[in-house]
């Protein structure tokens, strides 16, 4: 960031506008970036099910495999008539995908894709993406009211109850490697996992820790087994079932950005970031950082999606049940644990 | 001890239920061919008795309208003027609009001049085209005739006169030209019906 308006400066831009200038360039990009991927991981999820179910998926579209389904998916959605109730609220109706999609949106700012590749180093990373990611819930919230139907209704207050639950075991969680860095900058933990190996190996809590994670960020991200907001066979499509058109697509846009969000802290809090091997690094090359680390978070994705087709949906007690009873105390019993072997000065497999 | 052993095996059956499911699904991902087919570029060859579009041997009917008779719906027109025993044939249509393909009528047929094929692509842009005239195979090609003949022989279960018909160069029933020639004769013909 501060290269980029540094940059914009010697261009001869003034103090303000170098700020605007990178700002929005970062911006478009991660627009960009993050509909190109969408697009990518609609198509990939979608050839997932079908092999997983002993199918094709699309084949016609795009010379090869399908490829340009998403691309024709979208175009379509561009076109799509734009419903909104009539007896419902307009405004709500109007901002909620906005709202929705801005809070995902800004988890990717806080991202490190390389060293010094993130649009804004925060002192405070891990915690400012778990607490942007909570104003989904809000958008949620108000699409469901807004919508003027029941289905969304019960779609929006599922969700908001999953996923404010589900926070908390994902928040303790994420507690446990941040106790053992000593840090919330999430630049930190690949610098600290290039010395000592992934965390995932550290100590047996920490591996604990990162199965909770992974669980609770598949509710957080509302994705099977815990697509309740949106299970189609109770509650038509949840809080989304009277949007159409693009403003769907937002919808659409915000479930895989808050998979890639999810799967990107799992991959560098737990697995190493941008450090191949399990044992450190520290010595890949710079350029080849962002591909480690984003075919880490494409494995992560992966593992969501074949979940996703092989277990069935839970039941509203059995995911509070799930929440409560199993996954927030083993969290507070990793978080005390790991805080345990610090103290002791264990762990560290490969340090 | 119950509710805590209860806690324990739930956390238990909890993971290695996920891990079994995970391992069958990735099985299907890995190492299961797809078993559906792309369809317009590859077809199922529907079983010999499959119950597809009529099909007319024109120089044995003897215009007797049993089959219409049998018919449930009364899809089929007839239509012949009698010159001593030989017929001058005004019209053998069958409306498939209406047919549905129950095979009532082939079994009737006194001197078997009426059978179903597997021709099972049916669908067409317009109605009226959808009533077929069976006559207008007499206007066929004579490999498209042939072809017929080998449909039909294939249908009864007949192992064709297949030394002479090969001879002749008449394909083998059910080889690849056999298919491409009946798929030319079906195409031919729904272009006469819609005209």
């Amino acid at each position: 960031m501060t290269s980029l308006i540094a940059f914009f400066e010697g261009l001869g831009l003034e103090g303000v506008l170098a700020l605007s200038a990178a700002y929005a360039l970062c911006i478009a990009s991660l627009l960009g970036f993050i509909t190109v991927y969408a697009m990518f991981a609609i198509w990939m999820e979608r050839k997932v099910a079908a092999h997983i179910q002993v199918r094709y998926g699309p084949m016609e579209t795009g010379a090869w495999h399908g490829w340009a389904q998403s691309v024709a998916d979208a175009v379509k959605l561009l076109f799509k008539e734009d419903l909104i109730p009539p007896e419902g609220n307009k405004f709500l109706f109007w901002i909620a995908p906005a709202v929705v999609f801005c809070g995902v949106f800004a988890g990717f700012i806080a991202i490190p894709f390389a060293e010094g590749m993130q649009i804004v180093d925060l002192h405070l990373g891990v915690f400012f993406i778990m607490a942007i990611a909570s104003v989904e819930v809000i958008g949620v919230i108000m699409a469901g009211w807004a919508s003027n139907s029941k289905y969304s209704l019960f779609g929006a207050v599922r969700e908001a109850a999953q996923v404010v639950s589900y926070e908390i075991p994902a928040a303790t969680a994420l507690l446990v490697p941040i106790l053992v860095v000593g840090s919330f900058r999430l630049g930190d933990f690949n610098a600290f996992q290039a010395d000592h190996g992934w965390l995932v190996l550290y100590n047996p809590f920490l591996t604990v820790a990162a199965l909770i994670y992974f669980i609770s960020s598949l509710a957080g991200c509302k994705r099977a087994p815990f697509d309740l907001p949106e299970a189609e066979s109770e509650l038509v499509s949840g809080f989304h079932t009277e949007y159409s058109g693009m403003r769907f697509s937002f919808f659409f846009l915000e479930e895989y950005a808050s998979m890639f969000v999810a799967a990107a802290l799992t991959a560098t809090l737990f697995f190493g970031g941008w450090n191949l091997f399990p044992w450190g690094g520290g010595w890949e090359p710079a350029p080849l950082a962002p591909v480690i680390l984003i075919s880490k978070i494409f494995f992560f994705i992966f593992v969501q999606m074949w979940l996703r087709w092989t277990l069935p949906r839970l039941r509203v007690d059995q995911v509070m049940a799930m929440g409560y009873k199993y996954l927030v105390p083993w969290a507070f019993v990793c978080l005390i644990g790991a805080a345990w072997f610090e103290y002791m000065g264990w762990g560290g497999l490969f340090s | 001890m119950g509710a805590i052993r209860d806690y324990f095996g739930n956390i238990s059956s909890a993971l290695t239920t996920a891990a079994k499911g995970m391992r069958i699904t990735w099985r299907y991902f890995k190492h299961e061919p797809p078993i559906t087919i792309q369809y317009p570029r590859e077809r199922v060859e529907p079983p010999p008795s499959y119950r597809g579009l009529h099909i007319l041997q024109q120089d044995k009917c003897i215009d007797c309208h049993l089959c219409a008779k049998a018919c449930p719906v009364d899809c089929i027109e007839i239509e012949a003027i009698h010159h001593g025993r030989t017929l001058e044939w005004k019209q053998f249509s069958i409306d498939y609009k209406k047919c549905i393909f129950c095979e009532f009528c082939i079994p009737v047929c006194p001197v078997d001049c009426i059978h179903m094929t597997s021709e099972y692509e049916l669908a067409t842009e317009d109605p009226d085209g959808m009533v077929e005239d069976l006559l207008t195979w007499t206007g066929l090609r004579p490999e498209d005739q042939r072809a017929v003949e080998a449909a039909v022989n294939k249908k009864k279960g007949v192992a064709a006169p297949a030394t002479i018909e090969s001879a002749k160069g008449a394909p083998e029933p059910g080889s690849a030209e056999d298919k491409a020639a009946k798929i030319a004769a079906i195409k031919a013909r729904l272009k006469k019906g819609s005209a």
